[in-house]
């Protein structure tokens, strides 16, 4: 089951390099997908909405029932892509879903706070107090959808194997990064911790 | 995904307006009003009644419709949901209420963003 999952900031650059390592890797990249369909089993596609508007936007409060029946089906198709091998699951806390998995291996992007503002404030050609509302506010959707379902600091770094701040690090170093750790650790041998 | 050029539909509606510019900024593939809903007929089979939902998303297979705080205007429209549902079950829709969408488009410079975009594919 080679996977790797990738838990990235916004702003960090970490869509970018997942992007680059999948094709890299001829490896499929899943994101969007996994929220789609996880909605779609549960037959609560107004989910999907929740979970992609981490502005909070929409205003979507979806019931406890609907979310609980997201959350399962998430860690099945999570677990299923794991399974199937040969993919890149970028966030839904795959390295939670998939911790102590062998042939699994878990990546964080970061960088600091305000060059993140600055990257988004560029990119989108919007001001730099609109696009700091947008980082934090993403910041946290993302760190308390982590905290509340898997009850895990979405910042811990023993929860990843490789951390790669984008701060002086370019995506293309980055990618190569991941692979030269994710060749190392497919070499050595793999212990069945929670498989069996 | 939509893009917000010429092409664009003439949206009913103001709100509907920066709904679908939502849309567009989180990558959500929509169409505006692609489908009616029969839902009442006489007895020729003349339709009395029909329902357009204001958008589609395929990816989600959802029907959205928009309204405004309006009591009235939503006990209208909570009732054509309800006989929506009644005549298509397997139908997903959900009724939006609309709050203050436009303050946190201003917020996080959405409403900023989609208005160049605009403004640069008109020159």
């Amino acid at each position: 089951m080679p996977a790797i999952t990738l838990s990235r900031k916004l702003g960090s650059l970490g869509t970018e390099i997942a992007r680059s390592l999948a094709d890299s890797l001829g490896y499929r990249m899943m994101w969007r997908e996994v929220i789609n369909e996880a909605a779609s089993r549960a037959c609560a596609p107004e989910v999907a909405l929740a979970v992609i508007d981490d502005l909070g936007l929409l205003g979507l409060r979806p019931s406890s029932k609907a979310q609980r029946a997201f959350l399962e089906s998430v860690q099945q198709i999570v677990e299923q892509l794991a399974a199937e091998g040969n993919v890149v699951v970028v966030g839904r806390a795959g390295q939670i879903i998939l911790r102590g998995y062998p042939g699994v291996l878990h990546v964080r992007i970061t960088a600091p706070l305000a060059l993140r503002v600055e990257r988004i404030a560029a990119r989108h050609s919007i001001s730099a107090a609109a696009a700091k509302a947008r980082v934090e506010s993403s910041d946290q959707s993302r760190s308390t959808y982590v905290r509340r379902h898997y009850h895990v600091d979405w910042d811990d770094p023993k929860s990843y194997d490789l951390v790669i701040n984008t701060e002086i690090i370019p995506v293309p170093v980055a990618r190569d990064l991941i692979t030269l750790t994710w060749e190392q650790r497919m070499q050595t041998p793999m212990t069945s911790s929670s498989l069996s | 995904m939509s893009e917000p050029d010429e092409t664009q539909p003439a949206f009913a509606h103001p709100s509907e307006k920066a709904f679908a510019r939502i849309l567009d900024y989180y990558g959500i593939e929509w169409q505006y009003e692609p489908d009616t809903f029969v839902l009442r007929q006489d007895s020729q089979g003349h339709t009395l009644e029909a329902f357009s939902p204001d958008f589609y998303l395929p990816q989600q297979d959802l029907y959205i419709e928009l309204t405004t705080l309006r009591p009235k205007l939503i006990r209208h429209k909570n009732r054509k949901i309800r006989r929506m549902k009644e005549l298509h079950p397997e139908i997903n829709i959900k009724l939006f209420k609309r709050r203050n969408i436009r303050d946190m488009m201003i917020k996080y410079g959405i409403d900023e963003e989609a208005r160049k975009i605009m403004d640069r594919e008109a020159q």
